[in-house]
């Protein structure tokens, strides 16, 4: 069990650093079974940090989401680390970021935070809907225990955790400059019996199924803008002249985007679900993830957010890589 | 009057020549789309994920189609009559509060053909959400504002209300259908929709919200809000109230067509000048203009707050911004 008192003593001993500009973690949210990223600047914002199973967001995303004004004449630019709280798929956003020079490491000071899984709030509130009251929540003995207002309840993990965490084989960061708990065990496999049901139908029936999601889609962007792999300075999506994907919402130019989205992402997705977990119509993007995840795993024997020496994989080039795929 | 449940069907068919949109499933969530089977309609549960202004300010709507090297343009065909059943009290006040924009200094053409031909079909909200506050934005889970007829839901049967003459047209087509209410059906009902007032617990007082924005247009509370913020569209777009819109042409072959399209305040392309210059650079200008707009240039032009407390944005935000805790932080800063 995490000791908040140890982290927040942590934090604290981290943001006094000189080369530290300011940590990024969670907070307890408004209301319910809500967390935020929370930006920890001074002593008194580290007492509200939390790690939970509610601590959803992937906070790898802020690394290259925040804006960087415009340096006054003749001042230094700030060029002192952040330090961030990572989960195991979050730290597996870093090591691409890196992979991929999206962030420097004398830029980063990851502090790794192992993870027995994170509550889905769709699955919990239907078991426990109209909650006001903030809860907290915490991992027993392969249990989620959760501090209701009707008192204390405990579910089995795999009952209220999300989809990405019942397959998750690295809920231990593997990258970190300091680690907070103890490591926990490796529950998924590394197969891909999970997307099998959808992967049995013939193109008829599967398009179906997507043209009935993608139909729905508003494209409000919370997926891309949610994906810590997503941060290209100017994205196609927002392109006008040429538009290469027009505003217009249908499911032609939504099935566009979200082809488009997925396959920016082979070989970059690291399988945090966020895409999944922000979308507000629901969209189970992560069989798409997963799909992409599969294939390159079994063409190239590669799995991205893994090794901060490697070589992203389009860029790189293997006499033997299997080319059965070209026509 | 009333309405027996089983008779929901023959009611709606009744209505002669309107196309009837109402809360259905649409992937896995509810909007408002037109109705083929009744037994699709899904009133009860908690209220549809996109509101009905996409009923009558369509995501994305065509407004004129032409061809390549040709001077004429076809404009699109005017849109049918149309019901739109089970409309909660929020989103109705949410259409009244739109109305003064596009029927501001110029009638949007668009918007006043589809929002004149239809008819708005409430339903008292008896269960309201955690998130709702409807009733600290001058609403409640049983306003009539905006309705043309509104139903509260008795368990066998609706009891009707009906508001305007609009609503008498739709009773008139299904007189046959309708039974009169007794008076203790109308105790009932008063109950439950009080009990539903009751039930909202998240609540504000905003009167004070609209003097104090100006004075903290350069506050530190912006750029802690929008720290965490993605700069998505989820909290506009789902918005009954938000409305801006952006134009873009489209070709396909030899055709044209301009159509608009929902545009975000929190998008990084919103109001980009073709120099490169956007007044809103940041996320923090960005959130500081949701809540200006809603809360202090709207009340400005139009003397009503652009939030009907629907609660929306504070569910659905990947991250918790949490509207009701920014108007906290407005009213407590130091001016």
């Amino acid at each position: 069990m995490l000791d908040l008192d140890k982290l927040r003593a942590l934090a604290k001993e981290t943001i006094s650093r000189d080369d530290i500009k300011y940590l990024i973690g969670w907070r307890q949210g408004t209301y319910g079974f809500r967390t935020s990223p929370h930006f920890v600047g001074n002593l008194e914002d580290a007492e509200q940090l939390i790690f939970s199973p509610l601590c959803s967001s992937n906070l790898a995303t802020y690394l290259t989401l925040a804006e960087k004004r415009p340096v006054p004449r003749g001042a230094q630019p700030d060029t002192r680390r952040v330090a961030i709280m990572v989960k195991g798929c979050d730290s597996r956003a870093v090591v691409q970021q890196l992979v991929e020079q999206g962030i420097k490491r004398e830029s980063v000071y990851v502090i790794g935070c192992p993870c027995e899984g994170i509550i889905d709030r769709r699955k919990l509130e239907e078991k426990v809907p109209h909650t006001l009251e903030r809860v907290e929540a915490r991992w027993e003995n392969g249990k989620i225990i959760l501090d209701l207002p009707a008192g204390r309840a405990a579910f089995p993990r795999d009952e209220i955790v999300a989809g990405k965490c019942l397959t998750c084989r690295y809920p231990n960061p593997v990258i970190a400059d300091v680690t907070v708990g103890e490591d926990v065990e490796v529950r998924g496999s590394a197969g891909f019996e999970d997307i099998n049901w959808l992967e049995v139908k013939n193109a008829q029936e599967r398009w179906a199924f997507w043209r009935d999601k993608v139909n729905s889609c508003i494209r409000c962007y919370s997926c891309r803008n949610v994906c810590p792999m997503c941060y290209c300075a100017e994205c196609i999506l927002d392109k006008l002249n040429p538009a290469w994907i027009q505003r217009s919402v249908n499911v032609s130019e939504n099935t566009a985007f979200q082809l488009a989205r997925a396959f920016h992402l082979a070989g970059r997705c690291i399988e945090c679900g966020e895409c999944e977990r922000v979308c507000p119509v629901e969209i189970p993007l992560s069989h798409l993830n997963r799909k992409l995840v599969k294939e390159v795993s079994e063409q190239f024997a590669f799995t991205p957010g893994i090794d901060p020496e490697a070589k992203p994989l389009l860029a790189g080039y293997r006499p033997n890589d299997r080319e059965a795929f070209i026509l | 009057m009333k309405l027996s449940k089983d008779k929901l069907a023959d009611f709606l068919a009744a209505i002669p020549g309107k196309t009837v949109f109402g809360p259905q499933l649409s992937g896995e969530t509810l909007r408002f789309t037109p109705v083929t089977r009744p037994g699709n309609l899904c009133p009860t549960v908690n209220n549809a994920t996109v509101p009905p202004k996409s009923v009558v300010f369509p995501q994305t709507e065509t407004m004129f189609r032409f061809e390549q090297g040709a001077t004429d343009i076809r404009t699109a065909e005017p849109s049918g009559e149309t019901v739109l059943f089970g409309v909660r009290p929020c989103d109705a006040r949410a259409m009244s509060i739109v109305d003064n924009v596009f029927f501001w200094d110029v009638d949007d053409p668009y918007y006043l053909i589809r929002r004149t031909n239809s008819a708005l079909v409430g339903l008292a909200c008896l269960d309201p959400c955690v998130n709702c506050f409807c009733t600290s934005m001058g609403g409640g889970p049983a306003s009539t504002e905006g309705l043309d007829i509104l139903l509260t839901d008795l368990g066998e049967s609706y009891l009707l209300e009906v508001l305007t003459g609009k609503g008498e047209m739709l009773c008139q087509s299904a007189e046959k259908l309708l039974s009169q209410a007794s008076s203790a059906d109308k105790e009932a009902a008063k109950m439950l929709q009080e009990k539903a007032a009751a039930q909202i617990s998240r609540q504000i007082d905003p009167s004070g919200i609209p003097a104090r924005l100006p004075a903290l247009w350069e506050s530190p509370i912006w750029e802690k809000i929008s720290a965490s913020c993605l700069g998505c569209g989820i909290c506009t777009y789902l918005c009954p109230t938000c409305h801006c819109f952006d134009m873009q042409d489209e070709t396909e072959g030899e055709e044209s067509r301009r159509y608009r399209t929902w545009d975000s305040c929190m998008f990084s392309e919103y109001t980009l000048h073709a120099s490169g210059h956007n007044p809103r650079p940041t996320r923090r200008e960005r959130t500081r203009n949701r809540i200006n707009h809603k809360f202090s240039y709207f009340v400005d032009k139009f003397k009503v707050m652009a939030c009907v407390g629907c609660g929306r944005c504070i569910n659905l935000c990947p991250v918790n911004i949490d509207i009701l805790d920014i108007l906290s932080q407005v009213g407590e800063q130091a001016l």
